[in-house]
């Protein structure tokens, strides 16, 4: 989980519409063993807007390599910062931030 | 009770009110269910996710899915629901354990996700909506995945 995530945030008529690509390689415990790497994924997605939850999701190694997720949420206006922080089985956490267009 | 006794305990009972609230916006399954996490079976990571409850299959969730997956390793999902969902969880019975992700869905906002997952073979795909009422809803479909996913 070392490479930047990608946010993409778009406001219109009061509905934010955000994609968010999360670099990771999802490997889940059989998978690594096949390609002989150590289990890595995200365990747990949390989107906030001014301290506001917006998005928050638990996941598992199931999910596709670099999970992609679109969502839509409204009660956040342009110029808010969207602050997106990861963990992953690890326990290590990541926080990417955008502003809201 | 004195005055300055009483004003006290408000400032307690308002902290003891305020701090569940924020807590509950923040719910790490994997800490707070671990046993979902290793089911293997569907059935079975429902009971340990949501407990016993009654499902009710629903058509108020709208699941677009492919019908036949080219790539199992990256399948495309997209869920939407006008439904008050508090809880939204999906599984799949191809890969060793079931849960897949759970979206805890924040107070006021509509269900509108898209993500992609790993399917190795298959399967079926669940949907379980925990609604604010406390009743479960849930949605199964078909995926026919036509090459093995899950990095082979």
């Amino acid at each position: 989980m070392a490479k930047k995530m990608k946010i993409k945030a778009k406001e219109k008529d009061g509905v934010v519409k955000v994609k968010a690509m999360f670099t990771s390689l999802m490997a889940d415990k059989e998978e690594a063993e096949k390609k002989n790497i150590k289990p890595e994924f995200i365990t747990y997605i949390v989107g906030k807007v001014n301290d506001k939850v917006v998005f928050e999701a638990t996941t598992s190694g199931f999910m596709a390599e670099n999970p992609l997720v679109k969502f839509s949420f409204t009660g956040a206006k342009k110029g808010d910062e969207l602050v997106f922080v990861l963990t992953d089985n690890h326990g290590k956490t990541q926080t990417g931030k955008k502003k809201i267009k | 009770m004195e005055r300055r006794n009483f004003l006290s305990m408000g400032v307690v009972a308002a902290a003891a009110i305020l701090v569940p609230v924020t807590d509950l916006k923040a719910v790490n399954f994997r800490e707070t269910k671990p046993k979902a996490w290793e089911a293997e079976k569907s059935a079975d990571a429902i009971k340990a996710l949501f407990g016993d409850g009654a499902l009710t299959p629903t058509d108020k969730i709208k699941m677009v899915a492919p019908k036949l997956a080219e790539n199992g390793g990256s399948i495309p999902i997209s869920l939407k629901s006008d439904l008050d969902i508090e809880t939204l969880a999906f599984f799949q019975d191809a890969n060793p354990r079931s849960a897949t992700v759970v979206f805890t869905v924040p107070e006021g906002q509509k269900v509108n996700y898209s993500f992609r997952i790993k399917m190795r073979q298959t399967a079926y795909v669940t949907v379980v909506a925990k609604t604010k009422d406390g009743k479960l809803h849930t949605l199964t479909k078909e995926i026919d995945v036509s090459i093995g996913g899950c990095g082979g």
